[in-house]
């Protein structure tokens, strides 16, 4: 519909309307038709002015009439639908860890997984434009939801009781009457019935509006404000310090740090269970096949007290709370999360105790303890210093033979001190020590200490000396500080799709002149209900009405 | 307990027999009286005794239902034979509902089959009542996963009564538009390959058919060592498409075809994709020659066929329940398939959102829906636009619960397929 500013928007009733009103905001006349027209009134937010309307558009209206058009939201709503769509065709790079992603795609699913790749579909919902259509997909939430709540809501707090015949004889539901008893005793009886259905009842004059559930309007709003809380609470886990995320290993019994807090978690015993055979069905027994019954950290979480950021010293730590971490069952404390994730039965060393000894004679100067994490530079142990000079807890030769670690895991741990004492050089004499009897013969320790160990030797009395850890288990550890915007935005939005889609906004509008009745009926959804309803109400006053016939049926295409 | 498993499966065989003879009951009930006159009589009583009996099949469901979570210890929703026989449930419980309101047994003709077809669907998938993994054992597996069958029910009756406008509205006259016409019945083709399905899986079940075939799988293992080994999966269907990288077996040939025709192609990567593939082809076969047998018999498209019974209805009607109870199936699946599932996701996998496939897919539902709802404010799309809207909708949720697992592979994969 094409309007010109200099339409007269001024109704016979009186009423000076915006422009680009269709039904006159007071009587609710049609204010483009001739009285000759019997088609069913659009309804739509009351046929009230909506900003989006406005005549000659500048700018910004323009950008506000582009997001405010329903069509358009429709149109974001599909083109997000099918690009989303097409990032499930291969995995997502986010599923893997470690995966040169320019490479995998064209081994794994060859040609059309490259172009997948090029395409930049293997981070669909990373990339700029689906990015950009959740953010035009949220301005169109904005934008529709002002443009019309706000005329709604005036053209519904205003409303007048008596509307226009053209208003009435048009809505979809319509009865008229010729009335042969009393008219004052009709509308009151009418009135008692519509009260009994809970409508809310204005008159004035021989006219009468009911009116009932109008709150449900507001449903799609209040929906809409939901859903843009969740956006925004979505993107504000990219303000720093708001979110975190990340893997790590537990080795039992050793307390690990949790970064950027004073907490340390301690794995204190991992245990899997697996199902029994009598357990699981026959079927899967005969295939041979292991099911997992229980994963669980049983955890403790510390606090440090004092030498927190000092490098050399230890940290005091000071208990906080145990917890028993499970897969469905995440600890929780102070904003900071810890899932089960992974686990790891491979035994790894905590430390050893060994014995400093004279080769000869078999004396031990006495023991020192070598822990595989914060490993102490300094030992004194009788009259001999160590001093720790190198440290390889996954120790390997790379090409060169140069020595290496291959990971921060206890695989292969290997320690070289430069001992100084009787007998030694003033210098130090540098002594190359492996924990583990494996990697003794591996390495050829006593090759490569040859000299020393003439005069001295590192070694374990007994198993009491060495400390294990029987497992470690992978937790994941997580902050995510907009949490609780979300689930506010989600619950928002739920509440405001329960009032739009299980409750109707019911209006009956009931005139009386000269003993002729004409009734109009409207609702925002489900007119069987409301049919009946009228019908029903018409039937307490004694007019026998079908239901069917005062609808004119609004859905013929 | 094994008493009770008994018990269980039993009720859901009476269920599924009840439900038939409902389903016969609604067609006679519509279709049954020839003479005018009586008819609505005819139709309120016959309506009525089909009913009680769709009443009754639905307390079967339930005695099922109860049995079997106390005999396994757990709600039976853990894996595809129990979601889909539970979505049965829920479709029939929906179909009450919107019964009770809009009191149209004609309904009842395409919801009850509905409902009973995928409870055949449902027996396809291994029904074993197996223990919970840790993954799923939790109270959100209550909450979660039967709001999301209640939500399907309810789109799945939108779908029905959205399909039932567009039977009664298609124009069959020899000038009509061809497009409809042909849409229409690809739609029908569509519900006799599932049935056709089923009834393959179910032809080969009962002649015990079974072949094991190898195939070389290689993995890559935490320290990225590449490990070859040999995988068997087991066929239940002559299998005309082997596992990727298979060694040849020793199969009787079918009709003197040597089988297997040919390998899967390497990019489908769910859960033993080739065995399912295998599937697919035989359930469009079979599909195939059921509806040839259907044709050859009625001598019309069905949907032509069917159109008659649903001359007593209003499309305005049929419109009105389709809507409706999309807008009803739209918050429930709103809460159970995406807040729910992001609250259980939350505490279960530590993220409310990866996009993991079947995540997306229940965005997919969701935006469809939404955009189904978003069009019927424009007064354009109501009536034929609008059921159609319905129609993919539901397609999209199948594929949602189905596809997805069975094409592309991800977290949702131990749903047991």
């Amino acid at each position: 519909m094409v309007l010109t500013s200099f339409q007269n928007t001024k109704c016979e009733c009186g009423h000076q309307n915006a422009v680009g009103t269709v039904l006159c905001e007071a009587c609710g006349k049609p204010l483009y038709d001739d009285d000759s027209n019997h088609s069913i009134l659009e309804m739509r937010y009351d046929g009230v002015a909506r900003k989006s309307q406005k005549a000659s558009p500048g700018l910004i209206d323009s950008v506000w009439n582009f997001f405010s058009s329903v069509k358009i939201a429709v149109i974001l709503i599909v083109i997000t639908l099918v690009g989303s769509s097409l990032g499930t065709i291969y995995p997502q790079e986010s599923q893997f860890v470690n995966v040169d992603a320019s490479q995998y795609y064209k081994t794994t699913y060859g040609t059309l997984g490259h172009i997948y790749y090029l395409l930049g579909l293997s981070h669909t919902y990373e990339s700029w434009w689906f990015i950009t259509l959740l953010v035009m997909i949220g301005s169109s939430l904005v934008i529709c939801s002002l443009d019309r709540v706000l005329p709604l809501y005036r053209a519904l707090h205003k409303q007048k009781v008596r509307k226009h015949d053209q208003f009435l004889k048009r809505q979809r539901i319509v009865y008229e009457h010729e009335l042969t008893t009393d008219t004052e005793q009709w509308l009151s009886d009418t009135e008692q019935a519509l009260r009994k259905k809970r409508y809310r009842i204005t008159k004035n004059d021989g006219a009468l509006m009911a009116e009932k559930n109008r709150f449900s309007r507001w449903g799609p709003y209040i929906n809409h404000i939901g859903l843009i809380i969740f956006l925004l609470a979505v993107l504000a886990r990219s303000i720093p310090g708001w979110h975190m995320e990340y893997y790590a290993a537990f080795p039992q019994g050793e307390p690990r740090p949790i970064p950027d807090t004073p907490y340390y978690l301690q794995n204190d015993h991992f245990t899997v269970e697996y199902y029994s055979d009598k357990e699981m069905p026959e079927q899967f027994v005969k295939e041979g096949r292991v099911m997992p019954k229980l994963f669980e950290t049983k955890a403790t979480l510390f606090r440090c007290v004092s030498n927190c950021d000092d490098p050399v010293l230890e940290p005091k730590l000071e208990q906080v709370t145990k917890y028993d971490i499970r897969v469905n069952d995440p600890f929780e404390y102070d904003g900071i999360l810890a899932y089960q994730y992974d686990f790891d039965l491979t035994p790894k060393l905590i430390s050893v105790k060994p014995m400093l000894k004279d080769q000869k004679t078999g004396q031990s100067f006495g023991s020192f303890d070598v822990k595989m994490s914060n490993t102490e530079t300094q030992y004194t142990v009788g009259p001999y210093t160590l001093e720790l000079r190198e440290k390889y807890l996954d120790f390997a030769l790379d090409e060169k033979g140069t020595p290496m670690t291959k990971s921060q895991e206890p695989n292969a741990p290997a320690f070289v001190f430069v001992i100084k004492g009787p007998n030694l050089p003033e210098s130090g004499e540098p002594y190359m020590y492996f924990p583990l009897q494996k990697d003794k013969v591996r390495f050829q320790e006593e090759a490569i200490n040859r000299d020393i160990m003439k005069k001295l030797r590192i070694e374990v009395a007994s198993m009491n000396d060495v400390s294990i850890s029987e497992s470690t288990s992978y937790l994941n550890i997580r902050k995510d500080t907009a949490m609780p915007f979300v689930w506010v935005g989600a619950t928002i939005s739920m509440i405001g799709l329960v009032m739009g889609f299980y409750w109707q906004h019911r209006r009956i509008w009931i005139r009386i002149e000269h003993q002729q009745l004409l009734l109009g009926a409207h609702t925002n959804k489900n007119w069987f209900g409301l049919r009946n309803e009228v019908a029903r109400i018409l039937q307490a006053t004694q007019l026998e009405v079908d239901a069917k016939a005062i609808d004119r049926g609004g859905n013929k295409v | 307990m094994k008493l009770l498993l008994e018990i269980s499966q039993d009720a859901y065989l009476i269920a599924f027999f009840l439900f038939c003879i409902a389903f016969i009951m609604f067609v006679f009930a519509m279709a049954g009286h020839k003479k005018k006159a009586n008819r609505v009589v005819h139709e309120r009583r016959w309506g009525i005794i089909a009913f009680v009996i769709t009443l009754i099949g639905l307390a079967a469901q339930i005695v099922y239902f109860i049995t079997r979570w106390i005999g396994g210890g757990h709600i039976p929703v853990s894996n595809m034979y129990e979601f889909m026989s539970f979505l049965s449930m829920m479709i029939i419980g929906a179909f009450i509902v919107m019964y009770l309101i809009y009191r149209s047994p004609v309904l009842g003709v395409f919801a009850v089959p509905l409902a009973f077809i995928i409870m055949a669907y449902a027996s396809v998938f291994p029904s074993e009542v197996q223990p919970l993994i840790p993954q799923l054992d939790s109270v959100w597996l209550k909450i979660h996963v039967t709001m999301v069958a209640l939500g399907y029910a309810f789109f799945g009756i939108g779908f029905i009564a959205g399909l039932m406008h567009l039977i009664r509205c298609v124009n069959w006259a020899p000038d009509a538009p061809r497009k409809p016409q042909v849409w229409l019945e690809m739609i029908m083709v569509l519900i006799v390959v599932i049935i056709g399905f089923t009834a393959v899986v179910f032809s080969y079940r009962g002649a015990g058919y079974e072949v094991t075939i190898h195939q070389r799988v290689e993995e890559v293992d935490k320290q990225g060592q590449i490990n070859s080994k040999i995988e068997s999966t087991v066929y239940t269907m002559p299998p005309l498409i082997a596992p990727l990288n298979s060694e040849p077996a020793d199969i009787n040939p079918l009709l003197g075809i040597q089988l297997p025709l040919m390998e899967a192609p390497d990019w489908m990567k769910g859960v033993q994709a080739a065995r399912k593939l295998n599937t697919t082809v035989w359930s469009i076969i079979g599909g195939l020659l059921l509806y040839g047998l259907i044709r050859l018999l009625i001598r019309k498209p069905i949907a032509e066929r069917i159109q008659p019974l649903l001359r007593g209805m209003d499309p305005d009607d049929l419109d009105e329940i389709s809507y409706r109870s999309n807008a009803i199936g739209f918050p429930i699946f709103t809460l159970g398939g995406l807040v729910f599932a992001m609250i259980w996701a939350q505490i279960a996998w530590s993220r409310f959102w990866a996009w993991d496939p079947k995540e997306v897919w229940a965005l997919i539902t969701w935006l469809c829906y939404s955009a189904y709802l978003h069009l019927r404010l424009s007064r354009g799309f109501q009536g034929t636009r609008s059921s159609w809207l319905s129609v993919i909708g539901f397609i999209i949720v199948m594929f949602t619960l189905l596809g997805v697992n069975l094409i592309i592979s991800g977290l949702h994969s131990y749903a047991g397929v």
